[in-house]
């Protein structure tokens, strides 16, 4: 099998005395969509600006095709422009002194390519991303979108190894952000594309990521498909970062008649599965934890196994939906649910838990 | 910091020669060398009791004579009064026209903006002239009117002295440049402060006094601690009109002991590093001023304000007294010094044909003149490229963030913004005449060059810097990561995009090499004399005619410069 298109050997980059990028290991295979995923300032742009070259690694070891490109414990570093690849900067970086043509004609002439090859490949790139025609206007006339199709084209134009993308659509409205996140994604499954994506949306993430790295202080804290990290985030903050928790402290009980979680003010016994019963004595303190969209809210009755009695405190209309501000047991979290039934604030209702989607953990 | 994060690696990577650690290193050397040196040679040559070149004989006589001196304290002094006399009606009066400019619906604020640029840039040496020639108390215009009024008797103006000084200042760049630095302020200021001031009942007089110049109060404060720093490096008003009238400034103090014969080069050096020691104080308050924090993060550039006081009918008198305050500073002035280079005799207004062109042909004519504008020019190009060259690339590498040294080198370059032209004059003096630069620099047109790139290394390095740091570092990577060399890079990205900036800048650097007087004075020579210099030399010998005629050619070539300038986009912002 061939060398991955890139890969980072515990690489390590630091500003001043803090560990921007903090022993990261990572490889992406041709033709995926890769995502740097986490909040501003964890070292994702950082990662990606290792990867192009316009940072220099203080530690580690990173391979594009199989070659090294920067190996500090060696003093080797590839500069940016031998590295083959392309790039879309969060500003975009049009050159406002050259046209659209220019600006996208720029890699080859770098590369001394004939003019008829420059012409032909410069109008095809243009043509991809949707801006056939628009070759002769000057860079500074142009919307942000067709901005950020001229740097997508740049990127393009000469097929790079990598398509490094940073932030690429956090300056456009909301319309256009999800337009383009799907003409990405059509684009790189036409050309085959390797992609390192950054972006601090999730929904970015999860829509165009064959893989999604979720980075916090400079560290991968997991590495997964959108699912898995969504489904099964392995750490704290995996799951926060990813959608919403609801997080609730209960105890283990076990006795002859079994095992069951017991919540605080609730009655129903929750059965636990032998298979976890087991690595539990009675009495110990658990947090269950569960995405608030797989708990469903019944009106009150008598409560089943795995369903908490709860009070509405707040109903808020959302248009499409309504938001419940429930209390269960002490704890307060907000709900989303569908409009077809209507609760009222100081109502008493039921939640249900689905017992294959909670994560249970030992305080 | 670079040390820790080194130490874990193996040794191998520091020795790794990077391009831009030699540029960094290079740097670093050539504005110690250039910057340091010649403050080094200033505070050790005041205990030389040698002159420079000859061999060295250490001792405290310099001092002792400087001290002595009763004329060396009362300049130190007189030099700390007359900046701070002169500050208080500056910064009223360029308060009221930055906040009439910027905040009130007073009409034509744009025009009396530009005019407040164009004013800036005329040169003041030119415009000292042109108030003698008002002032004179023998053929001064205003006082031969004044003296034909009735009830008048004897002489009402003289510019020869403290108030004179003071009075003149206000005409050559007094206000016009902090205007210029406080009408920006003025914009920025957030309009919410003010539009919530209104709400909350305010009229305009309490939202003035009660947030307007509160808010704005720090700002003002280190403009003007600026502006006083600045002003104790007057020189030319104070030669012509102080030394007449046997007042001093340490600046002509220090002229004064240079031109004595034999020069008495330890006894300016004292007090050129007396000067230098107060400096430092100044500054020292001036940085704890600033870094003072939070106070000046109130003043943030949240939305432009739409918000502007209505004068009313004031708006009328508030437009007239502004046209007045430029037309009496500036065309006044002006216009007397066309008149006086066309007149045959200056003051004679009743002679047969009292005009004639024959100042201007002897002048054009002068072989001495010839060889000045030679000179002139050669300076002032060397200096503008050399200029832009050097500091293009200082800024680069101070926006880079890549140079560890950054604090170092910025803080280098700042020398000059504060170190008076004389003082910069004097050390570089030193540094020629102490070492083999002698021989190819002391005297030349070249020395003179590379203590004016010295001069303009604070103003032009920010300018480069401004101009970077707002192109940003993107348009730079992305054509690396296209595949471009940094050479590349340059030729094609950065060049075409910094051409109007170094552009801009070159004139502006042009432009003052043209009318500097006190950085050249203390290094020409006879083959090396610029043109301001001569206007000097003309002025001193009384021919003022030819003084006006000349002063008007250097302010209608910097005048035509500017406004080329202003064509290219030239902001002023960029330099402070």
């Amino acid at each position: 099998m061939s060398a991955p298109v890139l890969e980072f050997r515990d690489v390590v980059k630091r500003f001043g005395s803090v560990n921007a990028v903090d022993g990261v290991s990572f490889t992406i295979e041709r033709g995926q969509i890769f995502t740097l995923l986490g909040p501003s300032g964890c070292g994702k742009t950082t990662t990606l600006r290792l990867v192009a070259g316009l940072e220099e690694p203080d530690g580690g070891e990173i391979f594009i095709s199989g070659k090294s490109v920067a190996a500090p414990a060696r003093g080797f570093y590839l500069p940016p422009e031998k590295r083959h690849l392309g790039m879309v900067f969060q500003s975009y970086a049009i050159w406002p002194h050259l046209t659209v043509f220019e600006n996208v004609a720029f890699p080859l002439r770098v590369r001394r390519e004939a003019n008829e090859m420059v012409r032909q490949r410069v109008e095809h790139a243009l043509e991809i991303v949707g801006l056939g025609g628009f070759a002769d206007r000057g860079a500074t006339q142009l919307s942000g979108g067709q901005q950020q199709r001229v740097a997508l084209a740049r990127a393009l134009v000469y097929e790079p190894e990598i398509l490094l993308l940073d932030e690429p659509l956090s300056n456009l409205d909301a319309k256009l952000r999800e337009q383009m996140r799907v003409e990405i994604r059509a684009l790189q499954k036409k050309l085959g594309l390797t992609v390192l994506y950054v972006t601090h949306d999730q929904a970015e993430a999860m829509t165009l990521s064959d893989r999604i790295a979720v980075v916090n202080r400079g560290r991968f804290e997991q590495v997964g498909t959108p699912e898995e990290v969504y489904e099964k985030p392995q750490t704290e903050f995996a799951a926060g970062f990813l959608g919403r928790m609801v997080s609730l402290l209960g105890h283990i009980r076990k006795n002859s008649d079994g095992c069951w979680f017991e919540f605080p003010g609730q009655s129903a016994r929750s059965p636990v599965a032998d298979t976890l019963a087991a690595s539990f004595n009675d009495g110990v303190p658990v947090h269950l934890s569960t995405r608030p969209e797989d708990i469903d809210i019944l009106p009150n009755g008598a409560p089943q196994p795995y369903q908490l009695v709860a009070t509405v405190e707040q109903v808020a209309y959302l248009g499409e939906s309504f938001e419940y501000h429930v209390r269960a047991g002490g704890v307060a979290f907000v709900l989303t649910a569908a409009k077809k039934h209507r609760y009222q604030a100081g109502e008493t209702i039921r939640l249900a838990l689905d017992p294959a989607r909670l994560n249970i953990r030992a305080v | 910091m670079a040390e820790t994060a080194t130490t874990s690696l193996p040794r191998l990577q520091r020795f790794r020669l990077r391009p831009i650690r030699v540029a960094e290193f290079s740097f670093l050397l050539f504005l110690a060398v250039a910057m340091g040196l010649p403050l080094l040679f200033l505070l050790t040559g005041s205990f030389n009791l040698s002159a420079p070149g000859k061999p060295a004989l250490y001792g405290l006589d310099n001092w002792i004579r400087a001290f002595t001196d009763s004329g060396t304290l009362s300049a130190l002094w007189m030099s700390f009064l007359l900046s701070v006399v002169r500050l208080i009606p500056a910064i009223i009066l360029s308060v009221l026209f930055a906040w009439l400019i910027a905040r009130t619906d007073m009409p034509g604020g744009k025009f009396i903006e530009a005019i407040c640029w164009i004013a800036y840039f005329v040169p003041d040496f030119p415009l000292v002239l042109a108030w003698i020639l008002l002032l004179d108390p023998n053929f001064g215009f205003l006082n031969s009117v004044a003296k034909s009024l009735p009830g008048v008797d004897g002489v009402i103006f003289n510019p020869y002295g403290f108030w004179g000084i003071v009075w003149v200042h206000t005409s050559t760049g007094g206000i016009w440049f902090k205007v210029m630095l406080l009408v920006p302020v003025f914009r920025r200021l957030g309009a919410t402060l003010e539009e919530a001031a209104r709400v909350a009942g305010a009229n305009t007089t309490t939202m003035l006094w009660r947030i307007t110049l509160p808010v704005l109060a720090p700002m003002i404060l280190a403009v003007s601690v600026l502006s006083f720093i600045r002003g104790l490096q007057s020189f030319n008003t104070e030669l012509l009109l102080g030394t007449p009238a046997g007042i001093y400034v340490y600046s002509t103090k220090i002229y004064d002991f240079l031109q004595r014969e034999p020069r008495a080069y330890g006894e300016a050096t004292a007090l050129g590093s007396v000067f230098l020691l107060v400096l430092a104080v100044l500054l020292f308050f001036y940085w704890k001023l600033l870094s003072g924090g939070k106070k000046f993060t109130v003043v943030t550039g949240q939305g432009y304000s739409t918000l502007k006081v209505k004068l009313g009918n004031w708006r009328y008198i508030a437009f007239a007294g502004c046209m007045l305050y430029v037309a009496v500073t500036m065309l006044l002035p002006l216009t007397f010094l066309v008149i006086g280079s066309f007149m045959r005799r200056y003051g004679f207004f009743n002679i047969a044909s009292p005009f004639t062109l024959n100042h201007w042909y002897n002048m054009l004519s002068d072989p001495i003149f010839l060889v000045a504008l030679k000179n002139s020019l050669i300076i002032a190009t060397a200096t503008a490229v050399g200029g832009v060259v050097l500091y293009s690339a200082l800024a680069y590498l101070l926006v880079s963030r890549r140079t560890l040294l950054a604090p170092l080198l910025e803080s280098l370059c700042w020398i000059p913004h504060v170190l008076p032209g004389i003082l910069l004059s004097l050390g570089v003096l030193w540094l020629f005449l102490a070492t083999p630069l002698r021989f190819f620099l002391y005297g030349s047109v070249w020395g003179i060059a590379v203590a004016l790139i010295l001069a303009d290394s604070p103003v032009t390095t920010q300018a480069f810097k401004a101009g970077l740091l707002q192109l940003g570092a993107d348009l730079e990577e992305s054509a690396r990561v296209s595949g471009a060399s940094w050479g590349y890079t340059y030729r094609r990205v950065l060049l075409p995009l910094l051409a109007p900036i170094a552009a801009a800048v070159g004139l502006m650097n042009f432009g003052s090499a043209l009318t500097s007087i006190s950085t050249p004075v203390l290094l020409y020579s006879h083959q090396s004399r610029p043109l301001a210099i001569l206007l000097l030399e003309y002025s001193f010998t009384g021919e003022l005619e030819r003084a006006a005629a000349l002063g008007l050619l250097i302010t209608v070539i910097i005048g035509v410069m500017m406004l080329v300038g202003r064509k290219l986009g030239l902001q002023l912002a960029g330099s402070e």
